[in-house]
């Protein structure tokens, strides 16, 4: 939503229209719905959010290691004297780091690649966090990397082209099993799933 | 006749983009009706029945109802995942190379089915040989033919004399092959060897379902891949965003071999 095709809205308002549209999942109806839920807002709490985004901005970065985002580099999981050194998890985006740490089964660090390979949308590998994660393996002391990208085509991709980069490196290349997830149903689930469950059986214990 | 409010249709999935907070917006290029989108509600949660069936390089058989905007994926089946194609990353960017290339020349409710036949073939070709430079070239040639837009390759587009060995040049913005007496003021004329339009003339008589077996040295098939790829550029006016990658891929390959 423009200011043009609001022409009788205040300049302040429309620009706050205009800012929230761009969020992403916000058309131009919700961005008027969350302005008018701002400025219904005591001021204090509007100044509260205001504060909390200029906080982010200044505050937030990309971690020397990792390359999670952090507000202290390194940031707490690359500090951290418990987590096992020899072991890195590569995975998407920020929010994977979350949903691992939330298993409480992985004690080793991550690398966030801040994407996945795209050719179709021209994201290259210069597009992600890969250079960094080759010059952290460089330095020698990781014996395996995890490779948890997403199981579509593009992770999968991705995957690919880390392997490929790695071959011959000494480093052990693993990723996370593909099968069944809990609670889903056989008569439902693809060949291309059904078939690596297959592969990855395992003896009940 | 009023379309029925449900129908069944055989579909290349060309790509997928997710759509709201977990359904999928999924471009398809169908048997039935050529070029068409369709979103699959709630199809990116990890337990929905439908997310494995509509990845980018899958032949599915679905089941879709006409919706307001945009039909809805009902049910999939898989008929084809080109599992040998997806296990190598070079065979998996030239197949992401087809289906950007159909996405960009096939057109929307307009059935062609020899371009999804040499799809659907070249994808399983791709598979079978993953180091093989051919099947991509003879997509490329052929889906501009499956355009109508095939380059001439026999007869000088200019004064359509009969074109005599090492006597031509090509242009794509001419529409073909050029004799070396005729200069016309078509921008990108460029050289064309003997051997490269010998390889055009037979790849353009072959069939997808049994492509030549061509042994080409780099230098041929950069020649060829410069012509067939400026034609399509120039025919789409921009550029084919899989060539970046697979031209990284190619360098990689090169260092590995060369020890770099």
């Amino acid at each position: 939503m423009t200011q043009e095709h609001l022409p009788s809205t205040a300049p302040s308002l429309a620009r706050l229209i205009q800012e929230l549209n761009k969020l992403p999942g916000i058309g131009p109806k919700s961005a008027q719905r969350l302005a008018y839920f701002i400025i219904r807002l005591p001021e204090e709490e509007a100044y509260d959010l205001a504060n909390a985004i200029a906080a982010v901005k200044q505050t937030i970065m990309f971690c020397g290691q990792c390359q999670n985002l952090t507000d202290a580099s390194p940031c707490t999981i690359c500090a951290s004297n418990q987590r096992n050194r020899a072991q890195i998890c590569v995975v998407e985006e920020p929010l994977d780091v979350l949903a691992l740490e939330r298993t409480h089964c992985y004690r080793g660090l991550y690398h966030v690649l801040h994407g996945v390979l795209s050719p179709l949308n021209g994201v290259g590998p210069d597009q992600l966090k890969l250079r960094e994660l080759f010059a952290r393996l460089s330095e020698g002391s990781v014996n395996e990397v995890v490779i948890a990208t997403n199981p579509t085509l593009e992770g999968e991709a991705t995957a690919m082209y880390i392997s490929r980069h790695l071959a011959g490196g000494g480093v052990s290349v693993t990723h996370l099993a593909r099968g069944l997830p809990v609670g889903g149903s056989l008569e439902y689930t693809d060949e291309l799933t059904l078939s690596r469950a297959f592969q990855g059986r395992q003896a009940i214990e | 006749m009023p379309p029925f409010r449900t129908y069944r249709a055989e579909a290349l999935v060309l790509k997928n983009a997710p759509l709201g907070e977990a359904d999928l917006l999924v471009t398809l290029f169908s048997r039935e009706a050529g070029k068409l989108r369709a979103v699959a509600k709630g199809a990116r949660r990890s337990t929905a029945k439908l997310v494995g069936h509509l990845e980018p390089l899958t032949v599915t058989r679905l089941a879709l109802s006409r919706g307001r905007s945009l039909d809805v994926i009902g049910q999939a089946e898989i008929l084809d995942n080109f599992t040998a194609l997806k296990t190598n990353l070079t065979a998996v960017t030239r197949g992401l190379q087809v289906v950007e290339l159909v996405d960009e020349f096939g057109s929307e409710a307009s059935a062609n089915e020899p371009l999804y036949q040499l799809a659907l073939s070249i994808l399983a070709a791709i598979g079978q040989s993953p180091d093989d430079e051919v099947p991509l070239l003879h997509f490329q040639l052929h889906l501009l033919a499956a355009s109508g837009l095939m380059p001439e390759l026999f007869d000088c587009v200019e004064c359509r004399r009969k074109i005599e060995p090492d006597q031509h040049r090509y242009s794509a913005d001419g529409g073909g092959v050029l004799c070396t007496g005729c200069t016309p003021v078509h921008a990108g004329l460029r050289p064309l060897s003997l051997r490269a339009l010998k390889v055009l003339r037979l790849l353009a008589r072959s069939h997808a379902t049994s492509l030549p077996s061509l042994r080409l040295d780099p230098a041929l098939t950069q020649e060829l891949k410069a012509i067939l790829t400026g034609t399509l550029q120039y025919w789409l006016d921009k550029e084919i965003r899989t060539n970046s990658f697979l031209n990284h891929l190619a360098r990689m390959d090169k260092a590995n071999t060369t020890g770099g």
